[in-house]
């Protein structure tokens, strides 16, 4: 059951902000199809609900000169039906492609998705990758952080609670990287993620230049593949280095068993997951297929 | 051995049946007419159980219990009592009849009393004025348990280190056991003998529709609405609870959100607890489970331990199979006996097994009950059966289709209980088709090979399901027809519209039979007010329900055939009647309407009213000797199934499936192949991906988000059925059962193109992921 709970709504970022700075013990819930859940079942309590759906400033899908810029209470839906996202930042078309069931999609926001803070997060190993930032802002002013710097655990983040993100921020990056976006569940589609994995490669003549690499759903928080990327930047590309570069991901990632999966075979398919996110990058290489 | 005993009473209408079996032209039969209950579906005016919204109406929930086992100690409604909208608790000292709703074995209480044995059993009910008011509500109740040692493990339930019912004085619910020739010679005379164990998991019904019933207290009596599949058996489980007669029940059926056996057995359950609460309060009381309600405290398909033994010759025969079942029953035996009783008789296969010695034991455990769910226990044991077939079949060197073919049930072919099948066994003719159609021999050659780290491989597997009771279980079916004087025909059957489309066949029987259009038939179905015609499980709806309205109908046929005749100028067995016209058959230009004859049977002192009973001819099992009738008929299943599995995942993807089924006379091809269908798709998740997860008894999974079931994304091409209609004489028109039947081969089917894909063994189901990934390392390793 849904404790009794103090409802508050507003129409612009500005009253939201002022609302939550005289009361930072609100929970924010824009789609809602987390926190709802979270509510019933009581691993989230709250006195007081701010609901900023009506928001509508920020719900947009923006591309500027160097950056593609989203508003944080743009629906995944949007996001999939987006030609700048497709064009601009492909591994997050890729993973709202494969993002929970249409009706959550049109409920469910890229804000909502990243401030959760599940390790499951499907946009997140996308935003890494692509090199993402968060606009944070309170009453009085704006930061900006980094999305792999945002995590600090399971449901946990360095939010302040009279803060709100407003907007994710991609930027344009040069054609010459290639990206991808694997996920994997217990079946085939509406599904969370038992690993999942995002990559990003640029590569010149055969030597790789640089590399991202980012999971989700096997540490507390989504994680960079570092020693993965250390193993490779700067080699040449064949598939044995891959396959070798690929088992490094171990030291990358904590995971646990849950009624999902055991942490054995999260471990056994990060491996999997992380040597066919980087062939897919290559393949598009060898295809000539550009990303952005 | 096995003769079947035929009543005399019942002569008139083995000879109506009888005489129907021989019609080869249709109107109805073997069309594909719209579902009469189409339209209002979709238009969204169906009315289920909580669209009845009745004056004074009062909600409730269950309080379920938190620990798995203990001493119920104290219930009280604590701080809900200061809750504006909290109208009553109810517990089990509320019952004014007998706290009992078992269903062959009386030992499940509405309402726990003394003792807790599962955690998520009903403990008591609080009403609320409100329906939000219910959740909060029922948190504020004070529920005291002193918890007792809990046993979770069959296997270990069999020690009764902890009873689960100490007045039983064991956890052994019963045994079963069927025998014929001489298992443990054979074992050691056989070529070939191999063994295996097998394991199988809960299934959850997961309908769209929980549980809920609605009860209106009226003239010192209970109406309840409720989606059941039995409304005889609510009725007499209701009226023993309240302490009321049968007669002061009633029990109407509303559209229900799917069935699949878990409301067969639930909704007597949750209807019982509604009329207990609205007893109390004097009110109607609309009850409802949430999902989470669902399941944790619904029956659920019986997890399973087979033990499985079986030998051949080298010539490929079947000798011997000889088998030990454990049939996990949860906290209460409900329909275990009975699914237990039907996997030991089924425990061969469809095939011809010299000697058989099964052996069946369910067990107590301090988890939620299992019971009713599409297949009946069967499902289980045709995994191990086809599974050990396909092993079998391997170690003498045999292509798994040949060795079937060589020891397939035929007419004149005797069962595992040694009961003679004289007719009505299609299932070799099935099995060559679905083979050439699914170009066996060639993917069998081709398939098995890993490209691009994905193997394709094919199997197949049969079934076969014994329709009606089994034994000497009574067994009968009934209709009432009444035709009005303007010739609109009521039928009423006691029969169950639960999302398959019954009525829709049933209206098709009735209209064929009278000859008269479909749109003269209304069908009223599922509630007391129609006679007792058994429940709406066992695929026996459309046959055992379909013979009483064909019996019904051809009464009224007969009377008028009796008063046309004497305009017509000819016998009354030269009266036809078609398309609404009643005419001479050597000279068709004599006619009369429907209507103008119904007219002058009115007039001329013919009844315009008729029921329909009949009572299954039964025979005799030797409980003793483990050996005798079992069946009246069995409904046979063929499949095949091609899957592609992600070597390095151990993701399996079912790529197309060819169904064949021998259910005799299709009434209704579309209807047939929406129940194929949809049985496919549950035998899929049963088979790959739905698992209970439980913890000391806790179900782990509760929700949608982690017991998973098959999405579209996860559903193969589905060949059009193959139809070899093996009529049965004593269904309409000579149909059997259908609508579990497609389930029931397939965990086998799916896991035999596993095996043959990447050659790995499977012996347990859900066979996950991530099991099949940590078999395939063993094996790589290795």
């Amino acid at each position: 059951m849904i404790p009794r709970i103090e409802y508050y709504r507003f129409g612009t970022l500005n009253e939201a902000l002022r609302f939550l700075r005289n009361n930072p013990d609100s929970k924010i819930i824009a789609g809602g199809t987390d926190l709802i859940i979270q509510l019933r079942s009581k691993k989230v309590e709250a006195r007081k609900i701010l609901d900023i759906s009506r928001v509508s400033e920020l719900r947009y899908v923006r591309e500027e000169s160097e950056y593609v810029k989203i508003g944080a209470l743009t629906t995944i839906e949007e996001l999939k039906n987006s030609g700048v996202i497709k064009v601009y930042a492909q591994p997050l078309w890729r993973a709202v492609n494969n993002f929970a069931v249409w009706q959550v999609r049109n409920t469910a926001t890229i804000g909502g998705n990243i401030c959760n803070a599940s390790p499951a997060a499907d946009t997140v190993p996308p935003l890494i990758v692509l090199e993402a930032k968060l606009k944070l802002q309170n009453i009085e002013r704006v930061r900006e952080v980094k999305v792999e710097e945002f995590f600090k655990g399971p449901g946990e983040t360095i939010i302040e609670k009279d803060e709100i993100l407003t907007e994710v921020v991609i930027p344009k990056k040069d054609s010459s990287w290639r990206y991808s976006f694997i996920k994997l569940g217990k079946r085939h589609s509406h599904i969370l993620s038992i690993v999942s994995v995002a990559a990003g490669l640029k590569i010149d003549d055969n030597k790789i230049e640089d590399i991202i690499i980012a999971l989700g759903s096997v540490a507390p928080t989504p994680v960079r593949a570092k020693s993965v990327e250390e193993y490779l930047r700067k080699r040449q590309a064949t598939s044995k280095l891959i396959e070798e570069a690929s088992g490094e991901v171990v030291k990358d990632i904590k995971p646990i068993s849950d009624v999902r999966a055991s942490a054995e075979y999260r471990i056994e398919m990060s491996k999997v997951l992380v040597r066919r996110a980087l062939n897919e990058c290559l393949k598009a290489y060898s295809h000539g297929i550009k990303s952005g | 051995m096995s003769s079947i005993t035929f009543l005399e009473t019942q002569k008139d209408e083995y000879s109506i049946l009888e005489e129907w079996l021989k019609a080869r032209e249709f109107i109805y039969v073997g069309s594909e007419v719209k579902r009469i209950d189409a339209l209002e579906k979709v238009l969204g005016k169906a009315k289920y159980v909580e669209d009845f919204l009745v004056d004074g109406l009062a909600y409730a929930r269950i309080v379920k219990s938190n620990i798995p086992h203990g001493v119920l100690v104290s219930v009280k409604p604590g701080r809900a009592v200061e809750h504006p909208d909290y109208i009553a608790l109810v517990t089990s000292s509320d019952i004014p009849g007998m706290n009992q709703v078992g269903y062959y074995i009386p030992d499940q209480p509405a309402l726990a009393e003394k003792k807790v044995r599962f955690h998520g059993e009903p403990i008591a009910l609080i009403v609320a004025s409100r329906p939000r008011s219910t959740e909060e509500l029922r948190e504020l109740v004070e529920v005291e348990i002193k918890p007792l040692e809990a046993v979770f493990d069959p296997l270990e339930a069999l020690k009764d280190e902890v009873l689960v019912h100490e007045e039983h004085g064991s956890n052994i619910v019963l045994k079963t056991r069927v025998r014929k020739g001489d298992a443990l010679k054979a074992l050691q005379e056989s070529d070939y003998v191999i063994e295996n164990t097998y394991r199988t998991g809960y299934q959850e019904h997961a309908y769209l529709e929980t549980e809920g019933a609605l009860a209106i207290p009226i003239d010192g009596g209970m109406t309840i609405i409720l989606p059941g599949q039995y409304p005889h058996l609510a009725q007499s489980i209701i009226s023993r609870v309240l302490g009321v007669p049968q007669s002061k029940i009633r029990v109407i059926q509303p559209v229900i959100g799917g069935g699949f056996g878990g409301k067969d057995d639930m909704m007597p359950i949750v209807g019982a607890q509604a009329a207990i609460a609205a007893y109390k309060v004097r009110r109607p009381v609309l009850l409802t489970y949430t999902r989470e309600d669902s399941f944790t405290s619904h029956c659920k398909r019986d997890p399973a331990y087979i033990r499985y033994r079986s030998g051949a010759s080298k010539d490929g025969k079947l000798t011997v199979v000889d088998v030990d079942i454990v049939f996990d029953a949860g906290a209460y035996a409900n329909r275990g006996p009975f699914t237990l009783w039907r996997a030991t008789v089924h425990s061969t296969g469809p095939y011809e097994v010299p000697n058989v010695d099964a052996r069946g034991i369910l067990v107590y455990t301090n988890k939620v009950y299992q019971g009713s769910f599409r297949g009946f226990g069967n499902p289980q044991i045709q995994f191990a059966a086809e599974r050990q077939m396909d092993e079998l079949a391997e170690k003498i060197g045999l292509d798994p289709l040949e060795f079937r073919l060589k020891n397939i049930l035929r007419p004149g072919s005797r069962t595992s209980t040694d009961q003679l099948l004289e007719d009505s066994v299609g299932v070799g003719e099935a099995l060559a088709r679905v083979a050439e159609k699914c170009n066996w021999f060639e993917k069998r050659k081709n398939y098995g090979k890993i490209v691009d780290g994905k193997a394709k491989g094919i199997g197949l597997a049969c079934a076969w399901h014994g329709i009606s009771t089994s034994r000497g279980v009574p067994d009968w079916c009934n209709a009432y027809i009444n035709v009005a004087k303007d010739g609109s025909v009521t039928v009423f059957t006691g029969i169950v519209e639960i999302g398959q489309g019954t009525h829709t066949g049933l209206a098709q029987i009735a209209a064929e039979a009278l000859g008269i259009p479909l749109e003269k038939i209304n069908l009223v179905g599922g509630l007391t007010d129609a006679p007792d015609t058994g429940a709406t499980h066992g695929s026996r709806g459309l046959s055992l329900g379909g013979t009483a309205i064909l019996i019904a109908a051809t009464k009224i046929k007969k009377r008028v055939q009796r008063v046309a005749s004497r305009i017509l100028e000819c016998s009354p067995e030269e009266v036809e009647l078609r398309n609404g016209w009643v005419y001479n058959r050597s000279r068709p230009e004599k006619r009369i309407t429907w209507e103008e004859a119904v007219k002058r049977c009115y007039a001329e002192g013919e009844d315009m009213a008729a029921t329909g009973y009949f009572y299954m001819p039964k025979g005799r099992f030797d409980e003793d000797k483990g050996r005798g009738f079992a069946y009246i008929v069995f409904s046979y299943m063929v499949v095949a199934v091609e899957v592609e599995v992600d070597v390095e995942t151990g993701l399996t993807k079912i790529i197309r499936v060819w169904p064949a089924i021998c259910a005799g006379r299709i009434i209704n091809p579309k209807l047939a192949i929406t129940q194929i269908h949809g049985a496919i798709i549950q035998g899929i998740g049963y088979t790959l991906m739905e698992e209970v997860k439980l913890e000391d008894g806790r179900i782990l999974n509760p929700n949608f988000t982690d017991y998973l079931i098959p999405t579209i994304a996860d559903l193969p091409e589905i060949e059009e059925p193959i139809f070899v209609e093996d009529y049965f004489r004593f269904g309409p028109f000579g149909a059997k059962g259908l609508a579990e039947m497609a389930l029931i081969p397939i965990p086998a089917a799916i896991t035999n193109a596993i095996k043959h894909a990447v050659g790995v063994k499977p012996s347990e189901i859900p066979y996950t992921s991530e099991k099949l990934f940590k078999e395939l390392s063993k094996r790589w390793q290795g």
